[in-house]
């Protein structure tokens, strides 16, 4: 598939140990802007060290990360963080003894327009009143599901281009995962690109664009969420489809 | 009755006496009065455990985390079985070592004298009768206290606490009466041995009596007129901001000119008070806001203590012309050399957490002191001698023309001050009653020129030349003054940086760092950034410590400082400014500091026994610490409930049932 656009995240034959081991093999990727875009992959295969690279928290040894074009290899993460990468992290690990409104704020740490932030925050509780409702209770005491709310909240407040979403399914009743999947096309919607990172592989490709798959630090897979629903290989393996 | 609880009440009550009596306590107190011959504060320091125990024999512990007492006089049997149980374990020990004199070679303080003491000059046996029934009669006391009515209770309390207060604060009190002149009244309370004399003590009593039922109610009605947690209103909040501001005036008005009376100890005390409120509100930052476990923060404190000395005194060993700065001047200096220690000790743990950072920070706080009394640094910092004539100030020509300003701005602070008193209606103000609408006089323009003229008048007290400047070491008024302004600078500081964004940050990193960077903050240089700000709080401190003392050696900074600063931070709520403040004024104060003297200097080489004795409470019933950050406080309380709750389910439900 070949684009003329510039993408927003662009992995180039990335390489990244961890001491002597080589967790990342020359994976190359890229993310368009509008896409949702998902990672599979099982345990250990390299989808948290993907994220940790995209976000700096990893070099690589070896390949390059652009952001939208820029090479961004060498960036720390507040540079990335700035140029309109955000995550909402596995387990949504809010600032638990703070209150919603300080986690929101924190989201917005390097933001310079802060006259901009209360028109934020209204548009996160358009679309999640429940946050409004909670705004001065501590993170620590709202149930799952509303975490999740205040989770992609704080990295919306931002203002992303790219959102990456660390297990976004991990830890939540099956209620919440469709409600947490339809979150994501929500704000797609909105106009932020989408990156999933997902074990659950059959919810991940339903809404994404396209999607990679990770074994052991490869990518072995790489095509249109429609054809990798319907690849045979992928459907034994990760669609849970027995023979 | 629950007689296994009274059994256990009463022995652990037995075993609590015996320690006071066992590590000396009761007879290094033997001799020291009360109220002078009737009551020792020997007697006083065990007389409290059986009413305490006979107390907590009898109440109950319900699920809801309340203490809940139905009085009923089988309390006051309960009671005396408890203390009569407490009073026949001390009684046992006499006993024993009477039979056994040798238990005195591992517990010295076992000594034939004790024991005459404790059988009242009789027989073993009369002692340990009479303990008996005296635990007896305390523990019924104890067990009774709800059945008495309220109004006697109160009596009782206000005695307690007043001759004590006054018996043990003879020194200050003494002080403060002769600097007004007032010997004579001095002599007629006090005796010539120390302790009150008895019709001092009555009279003392009376009048603090007298005075709780006059002014019952009155504190209470002028509180409730400064809307505390009711209702988040902007109005409110205004409200509440110009109350304490008018109180915070008062406060610095009555700090610049009270360290007048107080006589030479107060302030003494006062000063370590403010040097540790300054060290722990540094502290706090590093531990109480990111935190970060920092275990060697004493260093800061000697840096700054050791610039400020080697700038100051002309026998400085690091210059061939000592520069003989003054204080004002090597101050600049003190707060670069305390960032650069920030930077040099913060940069290399900056990757690590908690017991890892307290061990290698530990560890630095330990180079830095030797390094400072090392023979290779000797050049500079004189090695073991240390640095002599800190803040010495020869010569009054410099300090003439301070003079001039000092008196100057201390003048058209006072008179901005009245202006702005006289715009504020002081005498409406101060009739009570009155107060209902302060907002009404609380003008931006009075405002101002109240704060102003404090500033300007607390600045120009404080300022060099007002002060006067002794040979060595500063006279404690000014000391104290100029703490107090280091203080509260401290305190603005430290709470402009909590609400800042960087003080989110801070907060951010201590609940999760990795997740805190992630949302985009540097978490490097904002690490960085607390040790460098608690640092130079620290070297304001030491600042002042070395004109205070005018030495300074290597031994002024051992461990145990740092320890006894993250002390004062826990006892006072970690990561709340006014509970170090509170942490500060009650370790520090009442019981004084590691080289300190506090209030209760009487109780000198048990000072660590009782800051032990205090932690553990501490960590037992109150964790959050004296005065806490509001959010803390409900958390681990929230915690504490849940577990109560969840443990004392069954056991409750029983005492319903039977």
């Amino acid at each position: 598939m070949s684009d003329e656009r510039t993408p927003l995240l662009e992995f180039r034959n990335v390489n990244t140990y961890y001491g002597p081991v080589h967790v990342l093999k020359d994976v190359s990727l890229k993310i368009y802007p509008g896409e949702i875009v998902c990672l599979l992959g099982g345990n250990a295969s390299g989808k948290s060290t993907t994220l940790k690279t995209i976000l700096g928290m990893v070099i690589p040894a070896s390949g390059q990360v652009l952001i939208d074009g820029h090479d961004v290899t060498k960036w720390t993460t507040s540079q990335r963080v700035e140029h309109g990468i955000s995550m909402v992290p596995e387990n949504r690990r809010l600032f638990k003894r703070m209150t919603v409104r300080e986690n929101l704020e924190i989201g917005a740490y390097l933001r310079k327009d802060k006259e901009n932030l209360e028109a934020d925050m209204e548009q996160i509780f358009e679309m999640f009143p429940r946050v409004k409702e909670r705004l001065n209770q501590k993170a620590g005491t709202l149930s799952g599901g509303e975490q999740q709310m205040v989770a992609v909240g704080r990295a919306l407040m931002s203002r992303p281009k790219l959102l990456l979403m660390d297990e976004p399914s991990m830890g939540l009743a099956p209620i919440l995962v469709a409600q947490s999947f339809e979150i994501i096309k929500q704000i797609h919607e909105a106009g932020t690109s989408v990156f999933v990172v997902e074990q659950n592989a059959n919810m991940a490709l339903s809404i994404a664009d396209r999607g990679y798959v990770l074994q052991t630090g490869q990518l072995v897979l790489a095509d249109t969420a429609a054809n990798l629903l319907a690849n045979p290989q992928m459907r034994q393996a990760y669609l849970g489809e027995v023979q | 009755m629950d007689w296994g609880k009274i059994v256990r009440q009463g022995l652990i009550g037995g075993v609590a006496l015996s320690f006071i009596v066992a590590v000396g306590l009761f007879e290094a107190f033997a001799n020291r009065m009360v109220i002078d011959p009737i009551l020792t504060s020997g007697w006083v320091l065990v007389l409290w455990v059986p009413v305490v125990f006979g107390y907590r024999a009898t109440r109950q512990v319900v699920p809801d985390g309340a203490t809940v007492r139905a009085a009923r006089p089988a309390d006051i049997a309960a009671g005396a079985v408890t203390g009569a149980i407490a009073g026949a374990v001390l009684g046992l020990l006499v006993v024993i070592t009477s039979a056994k004199p040798d238990v005195r070679d591992t517990l010295l303080a076992l000594s034939p004298s004790l024991v005459q003491r404790l059988s009242f000059g009789h027989s073993v046996g009369y002692g340990f009768g009479v303990l008996t029934l005296g635990g007896a009669i305390l523990g019924a006391i104890g067990g009774g206290i709800d059945l008495v009515p309220q109004v006697v209770r109160r009596v009782v309390s206000t005695v307690v606490v007043t001759i004590l207060g006054f018996a043990f604060g003879e020194l200050v009190v003494g002080d403060i009466l002769r600097s007004l002149g007032l010997r004579s009244v001095d002599q007629f309370f006090y005796a010539q041995s120390r302790g009150l004399k008895p019709l001092g003590a009555v009279i003392l009593a009376v009048v603090f009596v007298a005075l709780r039922f006059l002014l019952k109610g009155k504190f209470k009605a002028i509180r409730e007129r400064i809307p505390l947690g009711t209702g988040e209103t902007e109005e409110n909040r205004a409200t509440r901001r110009n109350w304490f501001l008018v109180l915070g005036i008062i406060a610095l008005a009555a700090g610049a000119w009270a360290p007048n009376l107080f006589g030479l100890y107060l302030n003494e005390v006062l000063s370590n008070v403010g040097l540790f409120i300054l060290l722990g509100l540094g502290l706090n930052i590093v531990v109480g806001f990111a935190g970060l476990l920092d275990l060697g923060y004493v260093a800061f404190f000697a840096v700054g203590a050791y610039t400020m000395a080697i700038f100051t005194s002309p026998a400085s060993p690091a210059f061939d012309a000592p520069p003989q700065w003054a204080f004002f001047q090597a101050l600049p200096l003190v707060l670069i050399a305390a960032a650069l220690a920030g930077l040099f000790i913060g940069t290399p743990v900056i990757r690590m957490r908690g017991d890892y950072l307290a061990i290698v920070t530990l560890g630095f706080g330990e180079i830095i002191r030797i390094a400072f009394l090392s023979d290779w640094l000797k050049p500079l910092f004189g090695g073991a001698q240390g640095v002599l004539q800190a803040g010495f100030f020869p010569g009054e020509q410099r300090g003439g023309i301070i003079v001039q300003w000092g008196l100057v701005l201390a003048t058209i602070g006072i008179i901005t001050l009245i202006v702005g008193l006289l715009r504020l209606n002081a005498t409406r103000l101060i009739t009570a009653g009155k107060m209902s609408d302060i907002r009404a006089y609380s003008q931006p323009v009075t405002i101002g020129l109240l704060v102003a003229g404090a500033a300007l008048t607390i600045f120009g007290l404080v300022s060099p030349g007002f002060a006067v400047w002794k040979i060595y070491g500063i006279e404690p008024p000014s000391m104290f003054r100029i703490t107090l302004v280091f203080v509260a600078l401290a305190a603005f500081v430290s709470w402009r940086l909590r609400d800042s964004r960087v003080g989110r940050a801070w907060m951010a990193i201590r609940e999760d760092e990795q997740i805190a960077q992630q949302m985009g903050i540097n978490i490097v240089t904002t690490k960085l950034l607390a040790f460098v700000m608690g640092a130079m709080l620290a070297s304001l401190g030491g600042a002042l410590f070395a004109v205070k003392l005018g030495s300074i050696y290597p031994h002024s900074f051992e461990i145990m400082q740092s320890i006894i600063i993250l002390v004062v931070v826990i006892v006072g709520g970690m990561g709340s400014i006014k509970g170090v403040m509170i942490g500060a004024l009650v370790l520090i104060g009442v019981l004084g500091g590691p080289t300190q003297p506090g209030l209760l200097r009487e109780f000198g080489e048990y000072k660590l026994l009782v800051y032990g004795v205090l932690l553990i409470w501490m960590m037992l019933k109150r964790p959050e610490g004296l005065w806490p950050e509001a959010r803390r406080a409900k958390e681990l309380h929230q915690e504490e409930m849940l577990q109560d709750a969840w443990l004392n389910v069954e056991p409750a439900s029983e005492g319903v049932s039977g």
